[in-house]
């Protein structure tokens, strides 16, 4: 008995060293990639990042066009996919909560959430810029659009859910029309919770390089006109690390950092804003 | 104020009964109507929108695939020459090298994952629990291209310098496994890119883990500490069996996610089209071969046989996500949820 | 008349002395309801009067807020739920398939068990309901605002504070704004499907001398547990058992000298 006691004891000690030094291992890591993206693009930021246009190879510059690019970008890919990813996400959580349409675009909609990104691009490669003959930042945002949209349904679905029953039955009630209810009530209760999710959809687009490869592809020099190829900070980002030259490679680093940055700040924000929700109701 | 009493009979059966009614709340009740038709009329087409995307992405794949796939025949999916001049494609490395670097991101992820997932449910002190917690869904936005760019920079000098020459020191001359680990330490490779992978899909699947891991009702947890099981017995026989069928759903959404990465694996992979025994080789898989040539791809069975990958790649992923989201979706049902 | 037009199943008791200008606002005939296969409701016939308070009580699921609910068709949210019968209101039978929904809705307000506050200010919660059917100047707007949170007991409780979320009242005044909501809206009939039962007991006393005060004006129906309650601020009483009517009559006489044996025992607390 005590034999079979320290048996397991011991066993248990091994598996909780192992847990540990696992996590430890694991935390390690990603810790060392944060550091190596905050010292190497702390280095790397300076005004001329902000203000000069991605460089010749040797020459003074920055990534102000990959910049403004990506924030256009990012911007239009979410004013198209705001709208609709909230309006099919209270058709799934409301009308087509029973129907099979419903469960179908359910499941198709989640499998979409976690689809390759690089195909995405491939798709809206095929009926933008195969069609025009030419890649243009509006594919580029398309592309970021369609996968924005998958996380703002999901994120909309869920937190209508939320919207206690007798809440809307109560708008109802009162003979309020059933778009009043969703608009005025539900929405409105399920405000925060949405406006958490587009945040996060915004986050996740803002880094997405694979998309953007086919679509927008890159460019060289200052260009806001959206049917041409746009700089962004993704694909400059790539070009420029896979790149033989130092400051090529120096600038690929302050734009990995920058965008991470983002990336944490709209994350950090999307947080603040759900918790603040929960401590309303 | 005469309009606050209640509605007259009249009114009641006036308003009930259209025709009749009180011109104001008719033309009211008809506008709501109609406002009713187009909201739920735009809700249902952006609801279809989602289906056409999904099923715009097949028709697309599947028709740009067919030129290559009519020309190559049955021989796409098992040979490995990959010719542009010759106009000869073989897909068998691009997607061995998608299952084998999901494979090794796999193997190092799930104990890590599971390790971490474990430690912070049920070792870490409560203080620490919300902040690595935290911390890690933090880490589970950072764009894949950073960890690409760390994968090309840091991992690879370290993995040519130290780790490969090790393996091929002393794992090499070891019958069966030795044949994984044979040929220079090239630093970028297969194994490059399935440790990335690891990295990238590491916070992913740990969030998914911890959370899967809390839905284990803490009444079943207290009750097996209370009869004496040791924090190991608890999770190997409580939490794990409880929520098997979520974790299994976790990982594969953390696979589905590993099968599809294109940019962390594009860098340290090697983009070479080659099948070799040893994981130290360069290889390539389908994405990364999708992002580096189709953009320098002019010929129409190049095009084709890149967009073939493409589908290839879909059907894998497809299937895998569609797995996962049913295990998940059954765990769903039996919560009651 | 309420207790004549009875079909024999319930027992029917006599009706209270003060009947005069009594009229039958709701009429129910032969209404059976079912979700999905299972019957709900078995055949229940009754009255409602306006400008008298009917009560309905009875243990869980016996049915009783099933039928308020089908008073103003808010079971219609949801499928695999529906009514067979009919329920008269105004000379029309609102189970009619080309009822419309809304314009039944605006007749018949209901307020639910839990306080339900819109995610708006105290004044936007009440003005919501006007405004949907009826497009006012802001000043009478204002008016009937303010007549509704007088007649709700809680315009001195808000006035100063109309601005601010509806959700910051306590639970009893988030009840009573729920009141004045339903109120502000002119309903003919009010539905309360126990309205009292999350609040506390200084609350639960002003939501029902609420209740008797409104009484004066409307066809008021309300569902509880609390047989007390029944008794204080009735009218009428129906007791259901089990999806059926047992008996409806005079709230005096059934608690005082009731004619089934079922209700007795109810009433006593032998069971429910």
């Amino acid at each position: 008995m005590s034999a079979r006691v320290r048996r397991r004891g011991a066993v248990n000690i091994v598996v909780l060293s192992l847990s540990v030094a696992m996590a430890l291992t694991g935390l390690a890591f990603l810790a060392l990639i944060g550091w190596t993206l905050v010292s190497r693009g702390l280095a790397a930021i300076n005004l001329d990042l902000f203000t000069l246009e991605t460089p010749p190879p040797g020459s003074r510059g920055g990534l102000a066009n990959a910049i403004v690019g990506s924030a256009m970008m990012t911007g239009l890919a979410m004013l198209i996919a705001t709208p609709i990813g909230v309006l099919a996400g209270t058709y799934l959580a409301e009308y087509g909560r029973d129907s099979r349409f419903g469960g179908v675009a359910r499941f198709i909609n989640d499998i979409l959430l976690s689809a390759p990104s690089i195909l995405v691009g491939l798709f809206v490669y095929g009926f933008t810029v195969l069609p025009t003959q030419h890649y243009s930042a509006w594919a580029g945002s398309i592309a970021l659009a369609l996968i924005a949209l998958p996380v703002i349904v999901r994120s909309t679905q869920d937190m209508i859910g939320l919207v206690p029953v007798p809440l809307r039955e109560a708008a109802a009630a009162l003979g309020a029309p059933e778009w009043r209810v969703m608009v005025s009530i539900v929405w409105r209760s399920a405000g925060s919770g949405m406006l958490t999710g587009v945040l996060l959809a915004a986050a996740r687009i803002s880094g997405e390089t694979a998309p953007l490869l086919f679509t927008a592809l890159n460019n060289q020099f200052w260009s806001t006109d959206l049917n041409a190829p746009m700089a962004n900070l993704p694909v400059v980002i790539y070009r420029f690390a896979l790149s033989p030259y130092d400051d090529w490679q120096r600038l690929a680093w302050g734009g990995a950092f920058l965008i991470t940055f983002a990336i944490l700040v709209l994350n950090v924000l999307a947080r603040l804003v759900s918790a603040r929700s929960q401590s309303k109701v | 104020m005469a309009v606050l009493c209640p509605m007259t009979d009249e009114t009641l059966a006036a308003a009930a009964e259209e025709p009749r009614a009180a011109p104001g709340m008719t033309g009211t009740l008809r506008l709501y109507r109609r406002q009713d038709a187009v909201f739920r009329a735009i809700t249902f087409l952006s609801a279809a929108l989602v289906v056409v995307v999904l099923a715009g992405m097949i028709v697309f794949l599947a028709h740009g695939a067919i030129p290559a796939l009519t020309a190559m025949g049955p021989s796409f999916f098992w040979t490995s020459d990959w010719d542009t001049v010759e106009d000869v494609y073989g897909a068998l490395a691009p997607i061995a090298g998608t299952l084998i670097t999901a494979t090794i991101a796999m193997a190092i992820g799930i104990p890590v994952s599971f390790g971490i997932a474990m430690f912070l449910t049920e070792i870490c002190p409560s203080v620490l629990r919300r902040p690595i917690g935290t911390a890690i869904e933090l880490l589970a936005g950072i764009p894949s291209v950073v960890f690409g760019i760390w994968g090309l920079f840091y991992l690879t000098p370290v993995l040519q310098e130290y780790i490969q020459p090790a393996l091929i020191d002393y794992l090499g001359p070891l019958p069966v496994i030795g044949m994984l680990f044979q040929g220079p330490p090239f630093g970028i490779g297969i194994l490059d890119g399935g440790i990335v992978l690891a990295v990238m899909v590491l916070p992913y699947i740990t969030s998914i883990t911890r959370d899967v891991f809390m839905t284990v009702p803490p009444l079943l947890r207290e009750s097996a500490y209370g009869m004496g099981c040791t924090t190991t017995e608890v999770v190997w026989k409580i939490v794990i069996p409880y929520c098997r069928v979520g974790l299994i759903g976790g990982v594969m959404l953390g696979l589905g996610r590993a099968l599809g990465e294109t940019m962390a694996v594009t860098f340290v992979v090697g983009n070479t089209y080659q099948i070799s025994a040893s994981l130290l080789a360069p290889g390539t898989t389908i994405s990364a071969a999708i992002a580096n040539e189709f953009n320098e791809a002019f010929e129409e069975q190049h095009l084709s046989a890149l967009i073939a990958l493409g589908l290839v790649l879909f059907l894998i992923t497809f299937t895998v996500l569609a797995l996962a989201k049913w295990m998940l979706l059954a765990l769903d049902k039996r919560e009651g949820r | 008349m309420a207790g004549e037009t009875l079909t024999a199943r319930p027992t029917v008791s006599t009706r209270p002395a003060d009947d005069e200008a009594a009229t039958v606002k709701v009429s129910v005939r032969d209404l059976h309801f079912y979700y999905d296969t299972f019957e709900a409701l078995k055949n229940v016939n009754l009255d409602l009067e306006d400008r008298r308070v009917t009560a309905f009580v009875g243990p869980s699921g016996c049915g009783k807020s099933t039928l308020l609910r089908v008073f103003n068709r808010i079971y219609d949210l949801y499928p695999r739920q529906r009514a067979e019968g009919s329920v008269t209101i105004g000379g029309r039978n609102i189970l009619d398939r080309d009822q419309d929904l809304n314009a039944l809705r605006a007749m018949v307000g209901m307020v639910f068990q839990k306080p339900t506050p819109f995610p708006m200010t105290i004044y936007e919660n009440i003005a919501f309901g006007i405004r949907l059917y009826h497009s006012l100047p802001k000043a009478e707007l204002d008016d009937r605002v303010e007549h509704a949170l007088k007649r709700a007991a809680l315009w001195g409780e808000v006035r100063d504070k109309l601005g601010q979320s509806g959700l910051s009242l306590s639970g009893g005044q988030q009840q009573r704004l729920c009141i004045a909501r339903t109120i502000a809206t002119e309903p003919a009939v009010v539905l309360l499907d126990e309205p009292a039962s999350a609040l506390d007991p200084i609350s639960t006393a002003k939501v029902e001398e609420l209740i008797s005060e409104l009484r004066s004006d409307y066809c008021i129906a309300i569902v509880t547990h609390n047989m007390q309650q029944a008794a204080r601020s009735s009218d009428y009483t129906a007791f259901m058992y089990l999806g059926e009517l047992v008996e409806f009559g005079a709230t005096e006489k059934i608690f005082t000298n009731p004619s089934d044996k079922r209700t007795a025992d109810y009433i006593t607390g032998r069971f429910g």
